[in-house]
């Protein structure tokens, strides 16, 4: 290598390397970052080797190990040039293949291209993966291209002119004002203007002064500056020799941690290249300027990221922080003034130096300028380092880069910059992120880690998650820290382990802003970041788990046996009623179900499964078809109606207002408790929504009706066509407790003009006529506006009504649809047309009937609360529809009329307590749609269970509920465990046979169906057991 | 330094550049709670109990980091503030073992005081503190115990440790709520680098760390302190006997950071070294021997046949047939009476005391140069010498608070050069040592002169103006070539030379020197060429610049001045002066002697020759401290009356007729001189053992039965009485060293004592040089005994050993002799680490384990003296310097045999 000792010689050398570069070279590129090390980069890199060697090429087609591509989730990453064929997840065995046809004859090999999961689609080129297209790689921009350890590589892609540029052509307070210009700020995580603190140093006295190199990337989710070290670390040395001239500082030193081998390797070899080439060292190119460069590794403490507790380390004292002021850059690194700067931030600078402030301040935000890199993890398809301009929505990063989540689950939160940052809800999805806009919500920019969570995460036990380790990285030193995030993390240990207190969220909250105010440093002050931020936004999961004991998203072991049992809102043992299923064993299975659940044959057909959502068989392929079984197990018991327990006897103590499944099923349980009740009912059968709001072609009349004979078996006298006006008046009458379960019958208005023209009817209204037998006059043509299960229902109802033509009309897309799936898609099968995008501006009528609708386009915006994209009218864009009913299904409104003295909420709900579901007035209780405003079937059935205990313990009883049997069952084996077979589909009627009648469209599985499918069981519950038991046995020896 | 205001809760408070907010709080008594704090150390912001706010600054700012600026406007007991305090100190609860009910610390406990003050509630959090009771670094330490379970992790005694003592032994180990102090890889405290010192404790702002001796004996409210001056050497630290009077016992020793000159330091003697008080051993009623055994006696029978003896002896044998020899561990009262009563009911000068030896040199050497011989500088002046000259002195073993101000200046930046045969804590941390055969000094400094003197490095201006006889220093260094030195010092000259320049140079520099001076046959000369040196350099004279000897026993420099020597009278006043002896005739009311007198090494000698019949000893212990002990018992025995005043049975006081039995520090009121010139206070903090008497008082009955009534109510009455005949100590009084003490020359009652001497005139005028003539020593090695054989003093125990290996903690430091080698040697001769080996000299030979190291030179052994069981001073050699009779216990000749060779 040549020792540079002029700018010019520079230019010289520079110039013939890139004039070198053959674009159109033939060359196989393997990545070489850790990511791509750990899959086996280096032995498939040896048979690119080999095979090329072996056909005689080995000097013609050189096989290149370059730095970190990002997308680690698909390494080894293999890129042919100057073809650019992509190829994710190389094996040796694929070598030959690709050396045969790729690098010969520039053809594809189909079958190991990239495959998009949201499109499916096989993409063949690294810059046509939307991962990568969707990127603006700037920092990042050498790192797959480069050969780490070649100076002269670097050197040809423009390297080292950015330093080159500062040195000969700038003064250093010229380099400050550029960088200070540009607006870059440090990426280590709290955005502090990187010029600014430049200026500060430069204007210390002293010729002793430091550049640092902060590489002590700690969070465990981050390491893009890993990747950069890795990667391009002549950049990183470029950015320290451009700070190191602009703040007057001769020695720099890279701070790294030891357990990034690669890193401290490629950075070693990058100085010692650097040095001998004459670009470090004493009087850089005959400029006058002395830096050089020295690498320490640290052990790997969090803390040492801090700046005072890593100078600390530097200096060989334990790694603890110290207070400022006086900062580092007034007296650091020995007590010189010292500049930290985060890696990232320094790989930054050559571009700054190179194309100048006005081309960085171009990209981003206005208030940060230029890209961020995040490392992109957890429940998201493609994870890895992800560079964009600063501004970027979570939405772009997570669905446009990271392809959104997988198995299409609902993205929850992000944990942003690291353990100690915050959770960012749904609702920001669409935020820019810059430094400002993400600390205005309680997180921070931080390390750049970017953790996706979906719906199967406690927001509680990541709380929890996050502060078992910022506890234990506390350095100790300060109190707040020391021992506040001990007694926080302990709080959200009880809370988790489901013995939380009442006050554990005052005290929690209390505690996190004290530690924030009292800590010493930046990692007790944001430690509690990730509690406050969950507490903001995720509140009553926190109450849930406190008060009810449940963890919805099924993860806090203490609280849930199995994750199927512990979704089902009424807790039925789902697990044990499968593995009898799977013996055969119908009848124990609905005695099981039964236990929780009266109304099997319902909820074998119209329940929303929660349970399914959160089995753990769909992280291996598909979940148990849960409902589906249900259904069998009903449809194939052969003694159905056999009670359960004896009917209760006596006089009722009980008045339920409502047969809804609310009412019924409390009714119910009060039997099994031996309390007899009196429900009351307006219309003229019970059921309620089941009844009147399920057409019977998902719910036949006489499956439901063997439910409820079931249920009033068991002791309970059912008063139809009785309007109870007060519910207070049934206390006075002698009932000592009163259930209010008069559930949400009307349909929402539109509250559009027109909507009082003939032809408009609302679904619901709609539905319950055809229930009730009434006449019903159906339009040809039919708009429903909605997208919820009532809509579909109505819809599908229609077409079954002869109507010629049904439209679907639904401002967001499909997507957002809350109505299931698989009804939309049974909906779309038998003809319902839908017109996303579409709100109504007003309806048009003719002589007072309905002509059509005016409608308005709509486009998705930001996210609301609930992550869901917001629908925004595109100005200009009306259109007509023309039809002659309409039919609004846009929600209902609790009926709360009997609620005469009961406290109310705003939405117009009764006020009940979570737990108790007890009213504002002694003795009544209220469940179901009336007190969440509309559920579903199975929260109503959780709802009249937990009146039950409620009402058996307000009367004096223990309020229990049937306790488990235990059935002896066949442990499936391990092999048997490990079968994969895909998920049972239940059989449909042809479409042709559906319209033009109500019969039941979905038909049950069959008897070997039923037990094939039960057996994916995972058996979740016995693992957990068997864990309990082991813990218990090991006590024992004790 | 600048001064400024500041709004500190409303009020205007003074403010100086360089203060935190929480100092000038403090000092304009705002309360505000602070537990990491410490004014010894640098701040190091980890309690966070000390949280302010300011205005125009969001946030809580830690008051104890955060430097005042003017105009700042600060609250410092806002509610907000005041919740986080209360939070804070609920936090730091939940993690102590909270059990103040059985705790020494209750009362004296700044948690509990905090909790107290912001009524914290213990209940708020559950606990997590550390079990009590498990096993750590301080497990089985007698001195120190270390329990997690009450530790706020203030990290005070870590910073303390690496910081003030730079013994780096503490630090903190794991993370999180699992931090805890230990010693690096967690050996136990006694295996770490850890001197004991205690500062630790000291530090320690909970219980967490404390004296194990202590437990159970007394909780704040039992406690008084009573402050004192420490008795185990000359740097006179100021230390609080915490008394507990209900049991008449001290239960630990404390000490105020702040105070004078110790700043609240103390060592591992001054800290544990107090056992002793307490001890079984002690003497409790005067004995009588009889038919060679002691048998009790009361007062009256002991004082009438001490009276009656040396009056029958020195009417029968005159003047020089009796001696009496004082102690430096007692009180300027008590010496002053000593000699007091030597020259009246004894009329003779033969008194003396122990400066004999060790500084005597001193005295004469620096009085014959500069007219007075004591330390020309303060301790307090040390922090800001540029350059510390180290020769013979090993100030961390020996003085070790000394050592502290000098590892102050060594963190502020000053140079060290340090002139010793051992490698010493100081010489590893040296910028040059000069690892010199014993012996060589005077070859060296000459050498050192040489240099200077031919390039010209010496100040000629001071020598013209200040002093006298230059050019016979210079024509005799002219034969004193460096390159000669090198060969006969064993020194590269490279160092010598840049040793010579670096004194020179620095601005200021102070030469420290000791026992490696002055116990030679040459030890005079050795301190007056150590004057020669100051003075040609111009060092000396200004502030943090002179010759500063290092006083080894806690009153040598008053036993001194008290006139505890046969040449002279109070203050250095010359016997030999007609006019001197007549003003104390006429104070005392009778005649002065005129007998020429001798010193301690004349009255053995004088014994074995039968001259010397009578003999009075005080408070030391000559056969253990004097060279060439066989010869020493055999002489003493020849004595027809030997009469000791004593604390404990000593290898002398078991030759004695009579013993005495006396009270030790802790027992007594007076005062010390320290090295600095400094007097201070002694107070009696618990009553003396059984009949013990205060020795002032034993000392007036004795005067009174020897025939001259002495009669004093209190020691302040003698001490008036000397400061009315002593010019130098004439303007001190009891009253005025009640806090603070005073530097003599103090002349009058309103003269502020003197820092540092010889500014601008030398007290005898002009600075004498001296031409020295290296001499080697007495005994040289040869092929019989081929090593050189130096003792001295260790860090654990003092002199002849009696008080500190009374002590437990230190004990298990230090149990026993030894002898240091040099790795080489060891090697040569088969022997290891730990081996018992014999060191034998023409004069006895004793058997003690081997410590082999690099500490001293090939050729080199080392012995401390401490240790009566394998008295090393059977081995020393009774050669004296020609001038004081100080004898050359740095040099002799010896053999090492190994064990087998033992048996044989």
């Amino acid at each position: 290598m040549e020792r540079l000792t002029s700018v010019r010689a520079f230019h010289d050398w520079q110039s013939r390397l890139a004039q070198a570069l053959d674009p159109n070279r033939k060359m196989v590129t393997i990545c070489g970052g850790t990511g791509c090390t750990a899959f086996g980069s280096p032995s498939v890199q040896e048979a690119f080797s080999a095979e090329l060697k072996r056909r005689g090429l080995a000097d013609k087609v050189p096989v290149k190990r370059t730095g970190c591509h990002g997308f680690c989730e698909k390494g080894p990453v293999v890129v042919i040039l100057s073809s650019k064929l992509f190829y994710p997840s190389v094996q040796v065995e694929d070598v030959p293949e690709i050396v045969e046809r790729s690098v010969l004859k520039d053809e594809i090999v189909e079958r190991l291209l990239y495959v998009d999961p949201a499109t499916k689609r096989k993409i063949a080129h690294d810059h046509e993966v939307p991962f990568y297209a969707k990127q603006q790689r700037q920092v990042f921009r050498l790192n797959g291209l480069l050969d780490p350890v070649s100076l002269e590589d670097y050197l040809a892609h423009g390297g080292y002119a950015g330093a080159v540029k500062a040195l000969s052509e700038k003064k250093p307070e010229q380099v400050i004002d550029e960088v200070r210009e540009s607006g870059l700020r440090g990426r280590g995580g709290a955005g502090f203007p990187t010029g600014v603190k430049w200026g500060l140093a430069r204007k210390e006295p002293g010729a002793e002064k430091y550049v640092i190199c902060n590489a002590d990337e700690g969070d465990p989710g981050a390491f893009m500056d890993r990747s950069l070290l890795e990667g391009t670390p002549h950049a990183i040395l470029e950015g320290m020799i451009i700070a190191g001239y602009a703040i007057g500082a001769p020695v720099g030193i890279i701070y790294v941690r030891a357990e990034y081998p690669l890193a401290v390797c490629n950075a070693r070899i990058a100085v010692r290249q650097a040095q001998e080439a004459g670009l470090l060292g004493k009087n850089i190119l005959g400029s006058g300027f002395d830096f050089d460069i020295f690498i320490r590794e640290g052990a790997g403490a969090f803390v040492c990221g801090e700046e005072s507790a890593l100078i600390a380390s530097l200096e060989g004292h334990r790694g603890m922080p110290r207070p400022r002021p006086p900062f580092p850059v007034q007296r650091g690194y020995r007590g010189k003034p010292t500049c930290i700067n985060n890696v990232e931030t320094l790989a930054n600078l050559p571009l700054i130096l190179l194309k100048g402030k006005d081309w960085y301040r171009s990209i981003g935000a206005r208030t940060s300028t230029g890209t961020k890199i995040f490392a992109l993890a957890g429940k998201v398809n493609n994870t890895g380092l992800v560079e964009v301009p600063m501004g970027a929505t979570l939405r772009q990063i997570i669905f446009d880069i990271g392809g959104g989540i997988p198995k299409n689950r609902k993205f929850k939160a992000a944990q942003m910059g690291g353990p100690s940052g915050g959770c960012v809800p749904a609702q920001f999805l669409d935020l820019p992120l810059d430094y400002d806009s993400v600390k205005k919500i309680g997180a921070i920019m931080g390390s750049g880690g970017l953790v996706i969570m979906d719906e199967n995460t406690c927001m509680v036990d990541i709380a929890r998650f996050f502060l078992e380790f910022t506890q234990s990285e506390s350095c100790g030193k300060c109190v707040p820290c020391r021992v506040g995030t001990r007694h926080m993390r302990d709080i959200l240990r009880r809370i988790c382990a489901g013995t939380g207190k009442e006050s554990d969220i005052a005290d929690l909250e209390r505690l996190a802003n004290e530690i924030k105010k009292s800590s010493l440093c930046g990692l007790g002050q944001t430690a509690p970041n990730p509690v406050l931020t969950t507490l903001r936004y995720f509140r009553d999961e926190y109450e849930e788990h406190i008060r009810q004991k449940r963890c919805r998203a099924s993860v806090c072991e203490a609280l849930v046996s199995s994750p199927c049992a512990h979704a089902c809102p009424a807790g039925v043992n789902v697990p044990q009623y499968l593995a009898l299923i799977a013996e055969g064993r119908v009848e124990d299975a609905t005695n099981v179900i039964r236990r929780r659940n009266p109304f099997i044959s319902v909820c074998g057909r119209v329940c929303d499964h929660p349970c399914e959502s959160r089995c753990r068989r769909s992280d291996v392929d598909e979940p148990l078809a849960i409902r589906a079984l249900k259904r069998y197990a009903a449809d194939h018991a052969q003694r159905y109606d056999a009670l359960l327990m004896p009917s209760a006897g006596g006089k009722a103590e009980v008045a339920i207002v409502g047969a809804g499944p609310a009412g019924l099923s409390c009714a119910y349980f009060l039997a099994l408790m031996g309390r007899r009740s009196v429900i009351f009912e307006k219309e003229p059968i019970p059921g309620g929504m089941l009844a009147l709001g399920i057409p019977e072609y998902r719910l036949p009349k006489t499956i439901l009706q063997k439910d409820i004979d079931f249920i009033l078996k068991h002791g309970a006298e059912l008063r139809t066509g009785t309007l109870v006006r007060n519910v207070g008046e049934l206390r006075r009458q002698g009932f000592k407790s009163v259930f209010l379960a008069t559930g949400a019958q009307k349909g929402r208005e539109l509250r559009v003009q027109g909507e009082d023209l003939a032809g408009v009817t609302d679904s619901m209204e709609f539905l319950r006529a055809r229930a009730l037998g009434k006449t019903l006059h159906c339009g040809k043509k039919v708009a429903v506006i909605g997208g919820g299960n009532a809509a579909v229902d109505a819809a599908r109802s229609a077409i079954r009504l002869g109507a010629e033509k049904v439209m679907l009309l639904y401002r967001r897309t499909r997507e957002e649809m809350p109505a299931y799936a698989e009804e939309v898609a049974e909906a779309l099968k038998e003809g319902v047309e839908i017109h996303e995008l579409a709100a109504p501006n007003r309806i048009l009528g003719k002589s007072d009937r309905v002509v059509g609708i005016e409608m308005t386009r709509m486009r998705l915006g930001d996210a609301d609360e609930s992550g869901r994209r917001r629908p925004v009218p595109i100005a200009g864009s009306e259109f007509v529809i023309d039809c002659d009913m309409v039919l609004p299904a846009v929600g209902q409104s609790p009926s709360a009329e009997a609620a005469a003295e009961v406290a109310l909420s705003e939405a117009k709900t009764v006020k009940a307590d979570t737990v108790t579901l007890a009213t504002s007035m002694e003795g009544i209780f209220a469940g179901g749609d009336v007190v969440n405003g509309g559920g579903t079937v199975i929260e109503a059935i959780a709802h009249g269970q937990q009146a039950a205990v409620a009402i058996d313990r307000h009367l004096g009883g223990a309020g229990m509920l049937p306790p488990d049997v235990s059935y002896s069952l066949r442990r499936p084996s391990e092999e048997e465990m490990e079968k994969v077979s895909p998920r049972v589909v239940e059989p449909m009627l042809p479409v042709a046979e559906r319209l033009g009648g109500f019969r039941e469209v979905v038909c049950g599985l069959t008897p070997a169906g039923a037990c094939a499918e039960a057996g994916r069981c995972l058996r979740c519950d016995l693992e957990r057991l068997q864990s309990q038991s082991g813990r218990f046995a090991t006590k024992a020896k004790e | 330094m600048s001064g400024f205001t500041l709004s500190l809760d409303g009020r205007e408070a003074q403010a100086r550049e360089g203060q935190t907010i929480l100092q000038v709080a403090l000092a304009g008594g705002i309360r505000i709670p602070h537990l990491c704090y410490d004014q010894r150390l640098s701040p190091t912001g980890a309690c966070r109990l000390c949280l302010v706010e300011i205005e125009g600054e969001a946030g809580f700012h830690a008051s104890c980091t955060r430097m005042a600026g003017p105009g700042m406007v600060v609250r410092a007991n806002t509610e907000a503030i005041r919740a986080a305090r209360k939070s804070t100190i609920e936090l730091l609860l939940s993690e102590h073992r909270v059990a103040c009910t059985t705790c020494d610390k209750d009362g004296d406990c700044l948690l509990q005081e905090y909790a107290y003050e912001y009524q914290a509630l213990e209940t708020r959090f559950p606990s997590v503190a550390t079990p009590a009771g498990r096993e750590n670094y301080a497990t089985g330490d007698k001195g120190i115990e270390y329990d997690p379970s009450k530790c706020v992790r203030c990290q005070r005694c870590v910073k303390i440790c690496a910081d003030v003592e730079m013994a780096e032994a503490l630090t903190l180990r794991s993370r999180a709520l699992e931090v805890q102090v230990t010693t690096g890889f967690d050996l136990p405290l006694k295996d770490s680098t850890c001197d004991l010192c205690g500062c630790c404790v000291s530090a320690c702002p909970t219980s967490a760390l404390y004296e194990r001796a202590a437990k159970g004996l007394g909780q704040a409210k039992d406690l008084v302190k009573v402050r004192t001056t420490c008795t185990y050497c000359g740097v006179g630290c100021q230390m609080d006997l915490n008394v507990n009077r209900r049991l008449n016992r001290v239960v630990r020793v404390t000490s105020e950071p702040g105070c004078v000159p110790n700043d609240g330091n103390l060592c591992v003697k001054g800290r544990f070294g107090f056992q002793f008080i307490h001890s079984p051993e002690r003497l409790t009623k005067p004995l009588i021997k009889e038919t060679g055994t002691f048998r009790e006696a009361s007062w009256d029978e002991a004082l009438a046949l001490i009276g009656g003896r040396f009056r029958e002896i020195r009417e029968r044998h005159g003047p020089d047939a009796i001696a009496f020899l004082s102690s430096c561990r007692c009180t300027n009262e008590e010496n002053y009476l000593v000699q007091k009563l030597a020259r009246t009911a004894g009329q003779t000068n033969n008194v003396d005391q122990c400066a004999t030896t060790c500084h005597a040199p001193t005295v004469a050497g620096l009085a014959a140069s500069f007219g007075s011989g004591a330390m020309t500088n303060s301790i307090g002046e040390i922090q800001d010498i540029q350059t510390l000259f180290l020769i013979g002195a090993n100030p961390t073993d020996a003085h070790p608070i000394i050592g502290l101000e000098m590892k102050k200046a060594l963190r502020r930046g000053a140079k060290l050069v340090v002139c010793d045969p051992r490698k010493t804590w100081m010489a590893k941390r040296a910028d040059i040592h000069i690892q010199h055969r014993p012996g060589t000094d005077n070859f060296l400094v000459n050498a050192m002169m040489n240099h200077l003197i031919e390039k010209g490095l010496h100040n000629e201006e001071f020598i013209r103006n200040r002093c006298e006889n230059f050019e016979a220093l210079k024509e005799n260094v002219r034969h004193c070539a460096v390159e000669e030195a090198s060969k006969v010092c064993g020194v590269d000259a490279g160092l010598i030379r840049r040793a010579a320049e670096m004194y020179a140079a620095g601005n200021p520099s102070a030469i420290f020197y000791t026992l490696g001076i002055t116990e030679h046959t040459c030890g005079t000369e050795n301190v007056q060429n150590l004057a020669n040196l100051a003075m040609l350099c111009g060092q000396i004279g200004k502030p943090s610049s002179g010759v500063n000897p290092l006083r080894g026993q806690n009153n040598v420099q008053g036993g001194c001045d008290m006139g505890a020597i046969h040449s002279v009278f109070p203050g250095y006043q010359k016997v030999a002066d007609p006019a001197m002896r007549e003003k104390f005739a006429k104070a005392w009311g009778v005649s002065m002697p005129t007998n020429t007198g001798g010193r301690v090494t004349d009255f053995i000698e004088k014994a074995g020759e039968g001259v010397l019949k009578a003999f009075y000893v005080f408070g030391e212990d000559p056969v253990m401290s004097e060279p060439n002990q066989d010869k020493v018992i055999e002489s003493l025995d020849k004595l027809e009356f030997l009469a000791c005043q004593e604390i404990f049975m000593s290898e002398t006081a078991k030759l004695a007729d009579v013993i005495l039995p006396a009270s030790c520090f802790a027992e007594k009121d007076g005062t010390f001189s320290n090295t600095e010139r400094r007097v201070q206070r002694v107070r009696k903090a618990v009553d003396a053992p059984g009949e013990a008497k205060p020795d002032w008082e034993i000392l007036c009955l004795v005067s009174t039965a020897m025939g001259y009534p002495m009669k004093y109510n209190h020691p302040g009455e003698i001490f008036d009485e000397m400061a009315g005949l002593t010019p130098s100590y004439g303007g001190i009084s009891y009253d005025r060293i009640d806090k603070v003490g005073l530097q003599w020359p103090c002349p009058t009652r309103d003269h502020p004592g003197t820092k540092y001497l010889h500014e601008g005139r030398f007290t005898r005028g002009r600075g004498l040089f001296h031409a020295i003539k290296f001499r080697p020593p007495a005994e040289m090695p040869d092929a019989e005994y081929p090593f050189l054989l130096s003792t001295g003093r260790t860090l654990y125990h003092y002199n002849v050993g009696n008080m500190t290996r009374k002590a437990e903690a230190i004990h298990q430091r230090q149990p026993s002799n030894f002898v240091e080698m040099n790795a080489a040697d060891a090697v040569r001769l088969g022997v290891s680490d730990g081996d018992e080996v014999r060191v034998v000299t023409r004069r006895g030979a004793v058997a003690v384990a081997a410590r082999v190291g690099e500490k001293v030179r090939p050729g080199g052994l080392w012995m401390p003296f401490h240790f009566v069981e394998t008295a090393t001073n059977r081995l020393t050699n009774d050669a004296f310097d020609n001038v004081t009779r100080t004898a050359e216990y740095k040099c002799c000749a010896a053999r090492l045999e190994k064990r087998h060779e033992i048996v044989e």
